[in-house]
């Protein structure tokens, strides 16, 4: 709401300096966004008297002299269409500065002399959407009755002397969607009676009422009154009333729309004016749509009306949307004579979505959304009628008829003294709560600690305690609390156990040398799983913003691939990042969510440097890292097994399920060539990484319980073996019979080379291992270690057809 | 000749021997020459009987001191011969040092965990547990609870994702209050958290909407917990995040799930409150929501509002970072350019 300083100054005295007034409303009640003084930055701006206008022949000029209240008049050479004798209009002198700082200079104009400019409103800094539509492309003409001199400074006429406050309302303070709300809040800010006026209103036509009939649902309209001004004159507003309209945002069409805007603003109850043309049938209905019905509104828009909004109509066609927009079929028009006059509270809601829905929130239906003062509705109502009868000459028809006019029981709140101070820490005194509530206009009654509070309808806000808690603390002054700590009883602070396990988890993983990301949870379903050993029902929203977007991730890898594609689109090809975060699926009949951990490198492992000394990432750079990490956690890596597996989107021959314990807890590989080759920034790479589920890695780690162990003090031996075996033998499978049979000694076992080429037969490959053996208790005799060697030797000749070499 | 001639012209060549070996063998076979056991000393001192008896003392004690001699010499030939080797090593091994050395990858945490351990660590400090719940909220706890009713905007399925009928992605951390609270017991101490973690809206990106962000809850709940409490809380987070000589206000604000309500404001660390383009003119900067836990909420999880009070805050981590680093498009935070992310390691801790 933009709410305006002169206005205000109807109903309170002011003197205070509007931006200390703005920051002091900002602390104490509502945030001022903004505050706009129109006139800044302009100067020698006039009103001026159009004594005579001839074209310029060949040109679209006109050659003007204009009484600027000088001993000469100004020659001014304009181009506005609209420009003509006898208009009082804004006149920028020499010297002037109009709106974006530009200057007004003495100047020819076709060799013409011209002193000066005259404006249109968006050269003085007017928005496009408060100028009126007949002077949109042209300049201002001030109305005729607006009582002008030539030479009076043309801002105070303008409203551009005025200071607009940018009422930032949260969604409880609607109440301040008024000039007379932000009146009441402001008096009780800056601790001054405010003067609300009433009104009694006397009707002059006749009884309009027997011939007409309104029928409401109370569900949709809970309150519902129309009124009918015959024999209306359309023409313009008043310049008083124009300029408060333009400087709240809104544009003035004419004399009667611009009443229920003004009313509007005034009290805050949104008013429709009819042409009563439109009612031919003597018939208003308010219902909600029917399927299929259609109604144009007023902005030239065609809607395809929902069930679920509200409409009027006339027995017979739609003539509005309910508390958004008037349809165009029942629009004020120049001929307008008779007008029906509507003051209505219509379901919040119910109008929420219907202006949300077809896009089209009004100033009407944003005050409907947010709640509006139940006690209004036909004060509104008449003031409407008392300012068209001034301001359009109408005739007030006598009567009003009430489609519905349900009660609210009035607000009383029973709270203490003591419970405010207990939840504020403060001590504020009987007297001083008492002079809060005087400042607000609630009635408050103090018995001993008891405090009792009428709140008025206005402030459909306040409801319990804790809403009176806030207007004794707001007003009191927040800045007025002091600073404490609370003063509790100990509590131990911390993470939970597995969150302490899984923020190690990322501290090594950084150490390695890993940057982190985030990536969204929300991706394409197809990018949802892969990556994934065993996809499970997918978790999709119901309204996603867009189709790659639409589904929750089963990994965390296809965010760091697209991070890696985006990189290296970038050219950034030295790649190391890593991810830890959740991903979600639907299994067992509920949603889970899985805390997960991946990685993706690409690159070397070094960056670039003068000794050309540098390893190319590959799959056993990353399960190096990897192997680094289990140890770092506390796995044993006797109990970590790697098995070859074939994982969508991942390399078929270079990818590794994990298991821990024999369970699966991640995969690590390459990732397949189908999603590097088909992107036009990955092609040629090759990315390698690894995803584990930290819900199964953690729990195995949740308790550490380390014994400490001397250092083995007797010297251990190594022997080297290297043996042949048939192609197809996996290390893992010789190191499994190595461990079997090498004995309780056998205390490291390391391979250092794995060869195939020209020396072997085609089908065969050597692996070469070196064995330790310790025993901490004793040295080791060589007899002891031949023995193990031996049973090793005749284990792997026996099992797997190796040849000891 | 002589014996003592002898001796003299044993000196002076077995001198000049030593001076010419300039090598370790050479001087090895000098040493075994001229004080070895087949050497002439040696043989003279083994002789002695032979020699004139008034002779052999003066001999004797000659041998000796010639032996001492050249025993002391070959020594300084040897630390000599050492020496000159060391040196021509060391020369052969001399590097540039000035060269750049060989670089890994620098690990860094993401600009929002920094901020969100660097709060973390704050408030354990002062003794809150830190408490994580489903991003697969329910409607139940993410707004029912929360004391928004069924009709309130936020319910909308413009403005959060649901997933079905009841389950949602959480578009707020506060359901983390409502499961806390309703687990709590009260009987045991007071309540002290924060709850971090990733939220999500309907909004379009751009660059100051994510339809993903991340926010930290804070919630603390006993007796007689006042609003001074919560102001004196709020100003030492807010200094401790942006800098010990920022000023803070309170505006009156409003969240269904507190009442009172406000939000907080620091001076604008750009122009320290004269007003510039940063704080749109106003001097301050909105950095976080809070107020006193609404009886409803209490009531809802089984907490009597008669008895327990509390307040509640809410900070967007996202927002912190772009505030304190000074980043421009949120976007920047989840398109994980390195060259982005990189930047912040200084800022660790």
């Amino acid at each position: 709401m933009l709410v305006s300083y002169n206005w205000l100054k109807d109903f309170i005295e002011l003197d205070q300096d509007p931006k200390d007034l703005a920051e002091k409303i900002t602390r104490t009640g509502v945030e001022i966004a903004e505050v706009k003084h129109p006139e800044e930055g302009m100067k020698k701006m006039v009103v001026g008297h159009i004594i005579d206008c001839e074209p310029v022949a060949g040109t679209h000029l006109n050659l003007t002299h204009v009484d600027v209240g000088e001993s000469e008049t100004h020659q001014i050479v304009c181009g506005a269409p609209n420009v003509a004798a006898g208009e009082d209009v804004v006149v920028a002198l020499p010297g002037a500065r109009i709106a974006n700082n530009v200057k007004i200079k003495k100047s020819k104009l076709r060799g013409i002399e011209s002193n000066g400019m005259i404006c249109g409103l968006q050269e003085i800094g007017f928005p496009d959407n408060v100028v009126p539509e007949k002077y949109a492309n042209g300049i201002y003409v001030f109305p005729q009755d607006a009582d002008l001199k030539p030479g009076q400074s043309a801002f105070e006429p303008l409203g551009m002397d005025d200071y607009i406050f940018d009422f930032d309302i949260t969604p409880n303070r609607a109440d301040t969607l008024s000039m007379e709300g932000s009146a009441y809040e402001v008096g009780a800010i800056i601790d001054t009676p405010v003067r609300v006026e009433d009104i009694t209103l006397k009707e002059d036509g006749p009884d309009w009422t027997q011939d007409f009939t309104v029928d409401v649902d109370p569900e949709l309209a809970p309150k519902f009154y129309l009124r009918k001004i015959s024999n209306v004159k359309i023409g313009d507003s008043p310049l008083w009333l124009q300029r408060r309209l333009w400087n709240a945002g809104i544009r003035p069409i004419n004399n009667v729309v611009d009443v229920t805007n003004y009313i509007m603003l005034l009290t805050g109850q949104p008013m429709h004016s009819y042409d009563a043309r439109a009612f031919k049938t003597n018939k208003l209905v308010v219902r909600k749509a029917e399927k299929n019905e259609k109604l144009t509104l007023l902005n030239n828009k065609e809607v395809d009306l929902d069930p679920n909004d509200i409409v009027i109509t006339n027995g017979e066609e739609v003539v509005m949307m309910a508390g958004v927009m008037g349809g165009l079929n029942s629009e004020i028009e120049a001929d307008t004579t008779d007008v029906l006059l509507e003051s209505a509270i219509f379901d919040p809601t119910l109008i929420r979505k219907a202006a949300l829905r077809h896009a089209n929130r009004t100033e009407a239906s944003s005050r409907y959304e947010k709640g509006v003062n139940w006690d209004a509705t036909t004060k509104a109502l008449d003031m409407a009628a008392f300012l068209l009868r001034n301001d359009a000459s109408g005739k007030i028809d006598q009567g009003v008829i009430t489609g519905s006019a349900e009660k609210r029981q009035p607000v009383q709140i029973k709270t203490t003294i003591s419970y405010i101070n207990k939840v504020l820490g403060t001590a504020i005194s009987p007297t001083e709560i008492a002079a809060i509530f005087s400042r607000l206009n609630f009635k408050a009654e103090i018995n001993s600690d008891e405090l009792t509070v009428d709140v008025p309808a206005r402030r459909w806000d306040i409801s319990i305690p804790a809403d009176l808690v806030e207007e004794v603390g707001r007003l009191y002054g927040y800045d007025n609390i002091k600073s404490t700590q609370p003063v509790l009883a100990e509590t131990h602070g911390g993470y939970s156990k597995t969150e302490e396990t899984i923020r190690h988890i990322k501290d090594i993983v950084r150490g390695q040398g890993l940057i982190e990301a985030i990536s969204y949870s929300l991706t394409s379903p197809e990018k949802a799983i892969a990556f994934t050993k065993e996809p499970k029902k997918l978790v999709k929203v119901q309204m996603p913003l867009n189709s790659s977007r639409s589904t929750l991730r089963q990994n965390l890898m296809t965010g760091l691939v697209d991070a890696v594609g985006y990189n290296m689109a970038r050219k950034q090809n030295q790649l190391a990042i890593f991810e830890q975060g959740r991903v979600y699926d639907f299994d067992n009949n509920t949603y889970n969510e899985h805390e997960h951990l991946a990685t993706l490198y690409t690159g070397n492992a070094f960056f670039e440097n003068w000794q050309h000394d540098n390893e190319k990432i590959d799959f056993f750079f990353v399960k190096g890292q990897l192997t680094n990490l289990f140890l770092a956690m506390g796995i044993d890596l006797n109990d970590v097994e790697y098995k070859a597996e074939i994982i969508m989107a991942m390399h078929p021959t270079r990818t590794a399920g994990i298991y821990i314990k024999g369970n699966y807890v991640g995969m690590i590989g390459m990732i397949g060539r189908p999603v590097t080759e088909t992107s036009k920034t990955m092609k040629g790479n090759e990315i390698y990484g690894y995803e584990l589920d930290l819900d199964i890695i953690v729990p195995l780690i949740l308790n550490p319980q380390t014994t400490a162990q001397t250092a083995p003090k007797f010297p251990a031996i190594e022997r080297d073996l290297s043996i042949l075996v048939d192609q197809d033998v996996a290390n893992q499978t010789v190191e499994d019979v190595i461990k079997a049979n090498g004995g309780k000694y056998l205390h490291d076992l390391r391979i250092i080379d794995v060869y195939r080429g020209s020396h072997i037969a085609d089908d065969k490959k050597s692996f070469a291992y070196r064995l330790t053996f310790l025993n901490e208790n004793d040295t080791l005799t060589d007899s002891v270690v031949n023995e193990a060697v031996n049973s090793i030797d005749s284990s792997l000749e026996k099992q797997l057809k190796a040849e000891i070499r | 000749m002589d014996l003592f001639d002898r001796l003299k012209e044993l000196r002076e060549k077995g001198l000049d021997e030593i001076d010419k070996a300039k090598n370790e063998e050479k001087l090895n076979d000098v040493r075994v020459k001229l004080t070895g056991r087949k050497s002439e000393l040696t043989t003279i001192l083994h002789s002695m009987k032979d020699i004139d008896p008034s002779d052999r003392r003066e001999v004797g004690q000659r041998v000796n001191k010639l032996r001492d001699l050249f025993n002391s010499k070959l020594d300084d030939a040897k630390t000599e011969i050492v020496e000159a080797l060391v040196e021509e090593q060391l020369e052969k091994e001399k590097i540039d040092v000035t060269l750049p050395g060989r670089e890994m990858h620098l690990g860094t945490k993401h600009p929002i965990n920094i901020i969100l351990d660097d709060l973390e660590k704050y408030f354990i400090g002062m003794g809150y547990k830190v408490v994580q719940g489903p991003e697969i909220e329910t409607d139940h706890y993410c707004f029912e609870m929360m004391n928004l009713p069924k009709d309130h905007p936020a319910r909308d399925m413009q403005e959060t994702f649901y997933i079905d009928a009841e389950d949602l992605l959480r578009s707020q951390t506060s359901g983390d209050q409502a499961r806390v609270l309703e687990k709590h017991d009260f009987a045991k101490g007071p309540l002290k958290m924060v709850g971090p973690g990733k939220v999500y809206r309907r909004d379009d990106d751009d660059a100051t909407h994510s339809h993903q962000f991340m926010q930290m809850e804070g919630l603390v709940v006993d007796k007689n917990i006042t609003m001074g409490d919560l102001k004196g809380t709020l100003e030492l987070m807010a200094k401790h995040i942006f800098g010990q000589d920022r000023e803070t206000r309170l505006r009156p604000s409003y969240f269904p799930f507190t009442e009172p309500s406000v939000e907080m404001d620091v001076s604008c660390f750009n122009c320290n409150g004269k007003g510039c383009s940063i704080c749109k003119y106003t001097g301050w900067i909105e950095v976080l929501g809070a107020g006193m836990v609404h009886p409803n909420v209490l009531q809802n999880a089984g907490v009597d509002p008669n008895v327990y009070g509390g307040f509640a805050f809410g900070v967007g981590l996202d927002r912190f970072a772009i505030l304190k680093y000074g980043i421009d498009d949120i976007r920047d935070f989840y398109t994980n350019d390195v060259r982005f992310l990189e930047q912040f390691s200084r800022e660790e801790r």
